[in-house]
């Protein structure tokens, strides 16, 4: 394994480390993206920069919204917002594997007093209409990792394709630290996890799955998705995915509500993934067009 | 002679597919070799998550040559008057550098004709091995493939090296980017992580050095002495699946066991719980005590023994969490009682065009009741089938159910008592999926019985009714295994009744949709399973002339096989004879389609006889059928096979007054009836 073994001991510490780890590997260090959105893939950082032929690597912390996961802060480790740490090499070295395990090692897990494990695990997102092919890390049996060799997005086949690695932080840090419960979580030497999220989780949650206004919502997601299309019309792709993400999360929230059944998940779902289409394609017609590097 | 070693080394691939990946190249290697000229003594195929291999001994070093007679022109071209070669001649001899001495004459058809024996001498084995090594590799059959370089190869996962040795010389095979050579790796945590090969005979020895157990065989074993050591430590019980250790074996290429415990006060939760959680992902194997769940579970560190106990304290803490998700799902759950679940039902969507799961469990209750009414379940079975029906599918709205869907009937069951209701009503719940898979248990109580068989007919009615049938290898709504399923219930129970009629009466509980397929495509396909399953253990043409006449009761039917194997087996010639006897009636009257005919109008002695014995053996029949004797009915229609010989041998059926004519063909039809009660036994080869 490479890397030198650090001492970290709180989560921002955590996410410093990863920072300087994938640096190192020739990453740009990007932010957050500020839209709200489930997951990590949904930042233009990774849907966008799987398209095209030009590498390119990135690494940056995204806290991910996932409206059905909430239990009103009283799970340990079942959160409404939790924070992905998120890689994307492409094309992939093929010595990613050990890679990433050098990056474990770099936030101070000792491999080789612990378990690892790859198990299948194949990715899919319908409403980016993408997949791809990987595992779930284990780590003592406990899952910390997505890896993903993504083979599509926007419902086009990637060439080169890319490797997305998802750490689950809030995991990695109960490992490391040694607690329980995320809300135990040291987040700096004297502010704990908890103080900063429990009370949002404890409100979201209400307000995911009891307060939301179901009309409303609808309507909002049918205004989001009336400006992604006329975005799209004006060729403004990201504008567009801007309000791709908040479809995304609209819908989301309605699912957390109760509020869709069977039968109209697949219609919102299909919705959404034809708008991520068009921004996807829109996207490859620009690089095409410019010649130039339009970089996620 | 030579030895050769391929090892394909990947990424992790998927525990359960790499065995037949290793097979599939190993099978590959084994046909193609020996076509090639390559013949060899024995193969062995080696695998681990991240290699697959194949070992093979006693190759030729080279190909045997191969020789060909080759045809050149006719000799009438190709030899001039004086029988010297002509220019056509000297150069067909050019072309395989032989000289006119090495011609032969041959006729081939009416023609004579100038031919070589030309010899090509067999190729060096490395050689042979460049070329099909690749040709193996890209023919792995794999469900799913991905892309991972600039090459464009597809596999399961990426491949990253490739070893490929012939005794001590590299075969340098290409693949994709990769080239191969000598080195194999070692375990990812515990061994080298490269590891140069002399031979192929040292491959396994050499990865054992480094961590890495080559044969899946001796990691089942590992595996499996593991549990037993702690079954004979602490008098528990491992509670295996076949999944589980494929699973453990697939994951592992060093299985080092990790004994775990869990708080006691877990132990609280239903057996099914702690055992779901345990196994889920393949992870843990879970132990019982006298029936009951054991605080200790087994778990496995891949690469070498826990010396510093972390790995325990790991799969402790996660087996702890899980296990707290798990208590404060149950006793969500039990806030709200299974009965009052049942309107929530209304709100879940079983399938647009079908309805909900409410809807779903209407129509199991339905078709449930029916078929009690047929199997003759007693009134106090009934009322508990009736419960049990409307309850079946209420643990669907359950976190627990949610979170681990393989509870599905068995937290039903177990919240059912909880709710106070009866105890058969509880155990039909828990029995309705049964059975879950090929060889698991049957239900074992009459209702849990009829409820099974009412909720897979639904499932098949239902997706045949919206035009989702499967094709192939596609089955979306699990179709065949339902109806295997319930081929198995009715088979096994084993159940006496008609199923077509079941189905016929259920036929109106199902919307009209365009594309949608009727009853009797359910009907055929139900009888295509049940082929199916027969064929598992008796001849494909016993199966096929008893399926040749359809009927709604699947017992029976395979009752009839049975009866027409048995003949076979005790005498072979007495059921040849049934089946000539059968032959000549269905030649001659198989498209004849009255059966009404009249004594009166018999006029050879082989009719009256053949009527005769037509009576006695009608009346001996039916009572045998009735009773389900099948065998007997066999022994009965034996009886005509004389008198039908006779006949054929004395009447000439194709009488020249139609009426006489037509009496005797419709006399046939019946007495060709008769044998159709067992089936159409021209199918048989005899």
């Amino acid at each position: 394994m490479r890397g030198s073994q650090k001492r970290v001991k709180t989560f921002q510490d955590l996410v410093l480390a990863l920072h300087e780890y994938w640096r190192d590997q020739g990453c740009v260090i990007f932010e957050p993206y500020d839209v709200e959105k489930g997951a990590g893939t949904f930042n233009p950082a990774t849907f966008f920069g799987c398209l095209g032929p030009d590498p390119w690597r990135v690494a940056y912390i995204e806290p991910s919204r996932r409206p059905t996961d909430g239990r009103y802060g009283e799970n340990p480790i079942r959160l409404r917002l939790h924070h992905q740490y998120q890689v994307i090499l492409k094309p992939p070295p093929p010595d990613i594997q050990d890679l990433y395990l050098g990056s474990l090692e770099h936030v101070g897990i000792d491999l080789r007093d612990h378990d690892v494990k790859f198990s299948e695990d194949d990715w899919e997102s319908p409403t980016l209409g993408a997949w791809g092919v990987g595992w779930q890390v284990w780590l003592d049996e406990m899952e910390i990792t997505q890896f993903t060799y993504f083979q599509q997005m926007g419902g086009v086949d990637l060439d080169p394709v890319s490797v997305e690695l998802t750490y689950g932080l809030e995991r990695i840090a109960i490992f490391l630290q040694g607690v329980e419960s995320a809300f135990d979580l040291l987040w700096s030497e004297d502010v704990r996890y908890g103080e900063i999220w429990h009370e949002k989780e404890r409100q979201f949650s209400i307000y995911n799955f009891e307060r939301a206004d179901v009309g409303r919502i609808r309507r909002m997601f049918e205004l989001a998705e009336a400006e992604a299309k006329s975005c799209l019309e004006a060729g403004l792709v990201f504008p567009a995915y801007d309000h791709v993400l908040h479809c995304s999360h609209l819908f989301n929230v309605l699912d957390a509500r109760g509020a869709i059944s069977v039968t109209e998940r697949e219609s919102y779902i299909a919705r959404i993934r034809e708008l991520a289409r068009a921004c996807a394609q829109k996207y490859l017609a620009l690089l095409e067009e410019s010649r130039a590097r339009v970089l996620a | 002679m030579p030895e050769f070693l391929l090892e394909v080394g990947t990424e992790e691939l998927p525990a359960l597919d790499a065995p037949a990946l290793a097979e599939a190249l190993g099978r590959s290697l084994a046909d193609s070799l020996p076509a090639e000229r390559l013949p060899f003594e024995r193969l062995e195929v080696l695998w681990t998550p991240r290699r697959l291999a194949v070992l093979i001994k006693g190759l030729p070093g080279r190909q045997e040559d191969l020789v060909e007679e080759v045809r050149g022109p006719a000799v009438a071209v190709g030899l001039d008057d004086n029988g010297n070669p002509t220019q056509a001649a000297l150069g067909f001899l050019r072309k395989y550098g032989a000289s006119p001495e090495d011609l032969k004459r041959k006729r081939v058809g009416d023609k004579e004709y100038l031919f070589l024996e030309v010899r090509t001498q067999g190729r060096p084995a490395g050689e042979v091995l460049r070329e099909i090594v690749p040709q193996a590799i890209r023919s792995l059959p794999c469900r799913k493939t991905m892309r991972w370089d600039s090459s464009g190869v597809a596999f399961l996962r990426p491949i990253r090296w490739l070893v490929c040795l012939l005794d001590g010389e590299v075969i340098p095979v290409r693949y994709g980017n990769l080239v191969a050579d000598r080195v194999t790796r070692g375990h990812r945590f515990f061994g080298p992580k490269e590891i140069p090969l002399e031979s192929p005979g040292e491959y396994r020895e050499r990865l054992r050095e480094g961590r890495v157990i080559a044969d899946p065989k001796e990691r089942a074993g590992m595996i499996e002495e593991a549990a037993r050591e702690v079954e004979k430590g602490h008098g528990v019980r491992a509670l295996w699946t076949e999944e589980l250790l494929g699973i453990l074996v697939g994951s592992l290429e060093w299985p080092a066991p990790v004994l775990g415990e869990f708080p006691a006060e877990f132990l609280d939760l239903p057996a099914p719980v702690i055992a779901a959680v345990l196994h889920e992902e393949g992870k843990f194997i879970p132990f019982a005590k006298d029936g009951e769940p054991a605080p200790v579970f087994l778990g496995f560190r891949d690469g070498k023994e826990d010396e510093k106990g972390y790995v325990r304290q790991g799969f402790e803490r996660v087996v702890k969490a899980r296990l707290r998700d798990a208590r404060f799902f149950f006793e969500n759950d039990l806030k709200k009682p299974l009965p009052e679940r049942v309107e929530d039902l209304k709100g879940i969507v079983h399938e647009a065009r079908l309805g909900t799961v409410w809807d779903r469990v209407q129509r199991i209750h339905h078709i449930a009741m029916k078929a009690a009414e047929a199997l003759g379940l007693s009134e106090g079975e009934r009322r508990h089938l009736d419960r049990a029906a409307l309850l079946c599918k209420a643990d669907l709205t359950t976190e627990m159910v949610k979170e681990f869907p393989e509870l599905e009937g068995v937290m039903g069951g177990i919240y059912a008592r909880k709710a106070g209701e009866p105890e058969e009503v509880a155990r039909a719940i828990e029995e309705h999926l049964l059975p879950r898979t090929r060889g698991d248990e049957l239900p074992s109580t009459a209702v849990g019985t009829v409820l099974s068989l009412a909720e897979k007919l639904d499932a098949v009615m239902g997706a045949f009714a919206i035009g989702e049938i499967p094709t192939g290898s596609r089955d979306p709504y699990g179709i065949r295994r339902a109806a295997n399923a319930l081929v198995h219930l009715v088979l096994g129970k084993p159940l006496v009744l008609d199923l077509f009629r079941l189905v016929d009466e259920a036929v109106g509980l199902y919307p009209e949709v365009p594309g949608g397929k009727g009853p009797e495509e359910v009907k055929r396909f139900l009888l295509d399973r049940l082929r199916h399953a027969l064929r598992d253990e008796l001849d494909y043409d016993v199966v096929e002339a008893v399926l040749a006449v359809p009927r709604g009761d699947f017992h029976g039917l395979k009752g009839r096989a049975l009866a027409l194997a048995r003949l076979r087996e005790e005498d072979r010639r007495a059921l040849e004879d049934l089946a000539t006897a059968f032959g000549r009636l269905k030649n001659i009257a198989g498209k004849h389609g009255r059966m009404e005919f009249d004594p009166a109008l018999f006029r050879e002695e082989a009719e009256e006889a053949l009527w005769r014995t037509y009576l006695e053996v009608k009346s001996l029949l039916e009572e045998a059928m009735a009773k389900r004797d099948f065998p007997e009915a066999l022994a009965h229609l034996r009886r005509l096979v004389g008198p039908v010989n006779r006949y054929f041998d004395e009447v000439f059926v194709m009488h020249e007054d139609e009426r006489i004519r037509e009496n005797r063909l419709s006399f046939l039809r019946s007495v060709m009836e008769l044998f159709l009660e067992i089936g159409d036994l021209s199918r048989l080869m005899i």
